[in-house]
């Protein structure tokens, strides 16, 4: 149980510390610092304004600059070394992952994840929202489709590794295909298909997280701008694609960045359905083999994950630049 | 409701929504299939889920035994004769087909009499009654086996939750995996709604920077930091330990808290909180007073999420956390620990992925109308 | 943890407890003092042993039945030091044991499954020697002693070879498993030479039948089931010496001489007839899920390859000698290697050395601590001072005679390989193997990774 009470007093401690800095912070600056009264009062609230924000901001970019950007530059610094760390090996290891068709299979493999998996997702999001609307159970299917968002990507292996079994007797697909009389096939070794079929689990994952969102947007839209077009005569599917798409674009590309991103962080699926066997390796897993072992080269995968979520990043940045102003 | 728009076309209705409905459902039902196989064989033994598919458990099927007789020849003209009720002399059953050796277990209907190797007959009836002869002069030196079908009704326990929860470290993981997902959900959210406070309601030079940066850090492969991370926690001697984890899951969460959460607060009505400024409360109050409790949805959507990443995270949970059975968290038990030792046992197996799933299931279910309020501020514009 | 209280029972168990031990503490089926195990050792061990208040942890790769076994082996060990032993087993042990030593939270011991793994953790000060005159030791108390001693050596840091491995626990690899009633019903004989072996595999299909049971998967260290048959079949071959060189890679891995073994394997694996379900399903059955063809009826096959501890994976109820049986994986007759025999081991290391770290190899010198486990089963020794008559069944002594009877004896070279290589490069590659690539190129690539390395 000791672990349980060690998790209640870090809520306790953690949540009273938050508050208590927070807190502390505030008065220490109002009461002590910069108090709003005497010769300087003016000032004095001018001073603590400006410092106010940054007592707010303080631990969240503490954690900020310690989880996410340090390990940036001090990933990439350790992946100009040796697998002990000990040499400088320059862009050594970058060659090396080049020169290994593995990594060159997974880097293939990731961009396939990355451009089927959102475009499936939200598409098939984007209908079932649009399909839903009209119907009297609607909230009962949307929440059947949105169930899996709440399963682990182990979880859900486990679950398609039983729709995937080879035994015609214990997998639906071969079972289906027995009824045909086809022979038994493995799906997760049917070369290159195999990786749409682990990218089909992380569709039917996070198609739910798009239909949430997308309906919201469609329901949205005022009613005014739908009522007008059917008077003008346009027909469902034209209002649904000259009209509502339009709409709601913005939304559709926040989703699609969204799971894009989540994408190149998931690696249980195919560690847990083929272990990167079979042509199916992608770089999350593929790091993982490298992982403590060459700590050079698997920085310098991880590396080149961020590369290649860099022009999402950018685009995200000046999206919210744009907001901003 | 959108349906009222569709008056207007009230001929095309009714074939459209007929499709609509069948094509929805169709959806549904493929969606639902995986988890409902799960479903059914968590709540079957292992040698009937590889014996036949989940979708026959509900009706009766044929399977086949290998039986050992026992029992003394007597000597007929025929040849040594051996005798008895494949299903022992108290038991019944219905024999469909049976065979002489385990190759052709479904050789011969009941009844018939079948030719075995070297001139020996069997013979076994409906009811289970067997006639085993062999014609050889010697007295034979073991009795034989036979093997028949026999229809075997669907069976339905709840063995596997049994074995699970109680025989098997699981109720340790669960409690583990609680352990973990408490304050790794509680303390970001603490830590993102000050900062995204400031970033929402208060002026200060490098706003837009820091805006920006957090939006840059929402795509950052959370590889990147395992092994600095890891090292960092090792050198100011916190190691791997549930200290490491709350931290590690902090971290990782913090730019999608802020960023959600300030773009719920940026949609308050600014008429609310420059009144309140009026009145001479200071942001401290505002936030605590007004803000807070105005972003609700916010902070549950945002809640939401990040149980469900930390409840299902076996990455992080695998780096930071012990690698021993006391700290290990339930995917971690089910990645490592289950199906190694119980590869081949899928009804264990399914048990395991229920056990899991259940309590996010539950916490989706009754938040899942926050989740959407939530989320719809941060991304519909 | 459970101590149970017992009236002291006329007889032999009184004789053999020490003056003054009032408590006789049972676990499982074995209560001090009974049975035929090596009890005096145990109490002496017990008397001048006090480490109350400690807390042992170790880490290993046994999950499942085999934890339950170890668990009851550690519970003695318990009673007789007061110290609390916590043994955690992870199927992804490999990976676990270098992040946690890496990140400082290393267990006290740690039980290697291979000792490759050991001994590039050696290298990098990870482990802590074992004590003086330990390598002594094991060379003058288990069976082919020095070569234990060799298995348990590695560099350390700055390249001095120390003695870091105990052994504790030995499996056999060349054993095929096979259901005697099934082989009797169709009158097939158990083959004496790999000729005789690979002319009932053909008989076996003519009859309509499948011959074997072949299953690679195992999680992330899909692939190792492949790694056995690959040796045994370089034993079978080609020269132990030419095996030895393979392993230090000085014959390298692409060399004609182990592509030939690759190909040897490939023709059991390989050929869609031969295997249940097909080629294709070799590469993802799971191998503890691989044997169920043995049981089933029909039979889903009638053979399968399988080291000495596969039983644990058999359905429940299954007797060994009497629903399934093995016999030794033979040699050709016309290639002259005599009788090889492939085995491996577990061994234990001290990852963060303690007083009860220390004790646990003491405890483990002891003969009973090896019969506890030969009584539950699936459990062979290289302790010569162990009581045979401790060996669950008949079938436990019948591999220590196919161990015996063996013209040569080699580990499995996987896992004396560096680890990228025998627990990664040789696994993979042999599911590159089994899925269609040929041998050729799948040992080239093999060989490529392990030149990185050097």
């Amino acid at each position: 149980m000791s672990p349980l009470l060690q998790g209640i007093l870090t809520v306790v401690i953690g949540v009273g510390g938050c508050i208590g800095y927070f807190w502390s912070s505030n008065l220490v600056l109002d009461k002590v610092l910069f108090p709003p009264r005497g010769p300087n009062a003016g000032q004095n609230i001018n001073r603590a304004n400006a410092i106010r924000p940054w007592l707010f901001l303080l631990p969240a970019m503490a954690a900020l600059g310690l989880y996410l950007v340090y390990p940036v530059f001090g990933s990439f610094w350790r992946s100009l070394f040796n697998r002990a760390g000990t040499d400088f090996v320059g862009a050594g290891n970058y060659a090396a992952l080049m020169g290994d068709s593995e990594f060159r299979g997974a880097l293939f493999n990731n961009f396939l994840w990355v451009l089927f998996v959102p475009a499936a997702s939200t598409f098939l999001g984007l209908l079932v929202a649009q399909l839903t609307d009209r119907l009297k159970w609607g909230n009962i299917a949307k929440s059947l489709i949105f169930m899996p968002m709440a399963i682990s990507f182990v979880g859900a292996s486990l679950i398609w590794k039983f729709v995937y079994a080879v035994d015609p007797e214990i997998g639906i697909i071969n079972a289906i295909r027995d009824t045909f009389g086809m022979a038994p096939v493995d799906p997760l070794q049917v070369d290159f298909w195999n990786n749409f079929f682990l990218m089909v689990i992380l569709v039917w994952v996070q198609t739910g997280f798009a239909m949430v969102i997308l309906s919201a947007a469609l329901r949205g839209i005022p009613e005014e701008t739908i009522e007008a077009a059917i008077i003008d005569g346009a027909s469902p599917v034209q209002i649904f694609f000259r009209i509502k798409i339009p709409q709601i674009m913005g939304t559709i590309v926040v989703v699609w960045t969204t799971i894009t991103i989540l994408v190149l962080k998931v690696f249980d699926i195919v560690y847990a359905m083929t272990g990167g066997n079979f042509g199916t390796q992608i770089l999350p897993s593929y790091m993982m083999e490298y992982m403590f072992r060459d700590d050079g080269r698997a920085t310098a995968v991880a590396f080149v994950i961020m590369i290649i979520v860099l022009p999402v990043m950018v685009w995200n940045i000046v999206q919210a630049k744009r907001e901003v102003h | 409701m959108a349906a009222a728009t569709d008056d207007g076309i009230a001929g095309a209705k009714s074939g459209l929504s007929l499709v609509t409905n069948i094509t929805v459902l169709l959806l549904v039902v493929l969606w639902l299939v995986p988890t409902v196989g799960l479903l059914v064989s968590s709540f079957r033994d292992r040698d009937a889920i590889s014996g036949s598919g989940w979708w026959r458990a509900f009706t009766a099927t044929s399977q086949n035994f290998a039986i050992s007789t026992e029992g003394e020849f007597t000597e007929t003209p025929d040849g040594w004769t051996l005798t008895g009720n494949v299903f022992g002399p108290d038991g019944s059953g219905d024999v469909s087909a049976f065979g002489g050796r385990r190759s052709e277990p479904n050789a011969f209907a009941p009844g018939e009499t079948g030719e075995l190797v070297r001139g020996r007959t069997l013979t076994i009836e409906a009811n289970g009654d067997f006639v085993y002869v062999d014609p050889d002069e010697e007295e034979p030196s073991r009795t034989p086996s036979l093997y028949v079908a026999t229809e075997v009704p669907p069976t339905f326990g709840t063995d596997n939750y049994e074995t699970i929860l109680f025989s098997n470290g699981m109720d340790r993981a669960f409690i583990n995996t609680l352990t973990v997902t408490i304050p790794a959900t509680i303390i970001p959210i603490l830590v993102a709604a000050f900062a995204a406070y400031a970033l929402a309601w208060m002026d200060f030079p490098f706003r837009g920077t820091i805006i920006a940066i957090v939006v840059g850090l929402l795509v950052v492969p959370l590889q990147l930091a395992l092994v600095p991370m890891l090292k960092f926690h090792n050198m100011i001697g916190i190691g791997q330990s549930f200290y490491g984890i709350w931290f590690a899951h902090t971290g990782f969460g913090l730019p999608l808290a802020i960023y959600l959460l300030r773009n719920y607060m940026v949609g308050l009505p600014r008429d609310i909180i420059e009144s309140a400024k009026v009145d001479g409360a200071t942001d401290f109050q505002v936030f605590t007073r007004i803000v807070l409790p105005l972003s609700f949805p916010a902070l549950a959507s945002f809640a939401i999420f990040q149980f469900l990443w930390t409840w299902n995270d076996l990455l992080i949970a695998k780096v930071f956390l012990p690698s021993s059975a006391e700290s290990w968290v339930m995917t971690v038990k089910i990645a490592d620990d289950l199906l190694g030792s119980r590869g081949g046992d899928w009804g264990i197996l399914a048990a395991a992925a229920f056990v899991s799933i259940a309590v996010p299931l539950l916490v989706f279910f009754t938040m899942q109308r926050y989740l959407v309020r939530g989320l719809l501020a941060g991304s519909v514009k | 943890m459970h101590r149970t209280l017992q009236t002291l029972m006329a007889g032999t168990a009184v004789g053999l407890l020490a003056a003054g031990a009032a408590m006789a503490q049972s676990h499982g089926d074995f209560t001090v003092g009974e049975g035929e195990f090596t009890w005096d050792s145990y109490q002496e061990f017990a008397d001048s042993t006090d480490l109350s208040g400690e807390t042992l942890t170790i880490s290993g790769p046994w999950t499942g039945d085999e934890k339950a076994k170890v668990d009851i082996v550690m519970a003695f060990f318990e009673d007789a030091t007061g110290a609390s032993v916590e043994y955690s087993g992870s199927d992804n042990f490999e990976q676990d044991i270098i992040i946690a030593a890496r990140a400082g939270s290393a267990p006290n011991l740690a039980v290697f499954p291979q000792p490759g793994l050991a001994a590039d953790m050696a290298s990098q000060g990870l482990l802590t020697p074992l004590e003086d005159g330990t390598a002594e030791w094991v060379a003058e108390n288990f069976a082919a002693g020095d070569s234990w001693v060799d298995l348990g050596t590695y560099a350390d840091e700055s390249g001095e070879d120390q003695i870091y491995g105990f052994f504790y626990r030995i499996d056999l690899k060349s054993l095929v498993w096979y259901s005697p009633a099934a082989f009797d019903e169709m009158g097939y004989d158990i083959p004496e030479t790999m000729e005789d072996l690979k002319a009932l595999t053909e008989q076996i299909v003519e009859d309509g039948e499948t011959p074997w049971c072949i299953g690679l998967g195992s999680g992330a260290a899909t692939g190792w089931p492949a790694t056995d048959w690959v040796e045994d079949m370089m034993l079978r071959v080609n020269s132990p010496e030419d095996y030895d060189a393979w392993v230090t890679n000085e014959l390298p891995f692409d060399d004609p001489k182990v592509v030939a073994a690759i190909e040897e394997f490939g023709w059991f694996a390989t050929n869609d007839d031969f295997v249940s379900g097909g080629a294709q399903s070799v590469a993802n059955t799971d191998f503890r899920d691989s044997p169920s063809g043995l049981f089933e009826i029909p039979p889903g096959c009638y053979m399968h390859r399988q080291a000495s501890f596969i039983p644990a994976f058999f359905p429940e109820g299954t007797v060994v000698g009497e629903d399934v049986d093995f016999f030794y994986f033979p040699a050709y007759e016309d290639q002259d290697l005599g009788q090889p025999v492939l085995g491996a081991g577990t061994l234990f290391a001290i990852t963060d050395p303690s007083d009860a770290a220390t004790a646990m190899i003491e405890f483990l010198k002891l003969p009973v601590a090896h019969e506890l486990w030969m009584a539950q089963g699936g459990f062979l020794t290289a302790h010569a001072g162990v009581n045979p008559e401790t060996y669950a069944d008949e079938s436990q002594a019948a591999q220590g005679e196919i161990l015996s009877e063996a013209t040569t004896f080699r580990f499995d070279a996987s896992d004396l390989m560096p680890g990228e290589i025998g627990a990664g490069a040789f696994w993979t590659g042999m599911v590159d193997y089994v899925t269609g690539a040929d041998a050729e190129s799948v040992a080239g690539s093999i060989q490529d990774r392990w030149d990185a390395l050097n």
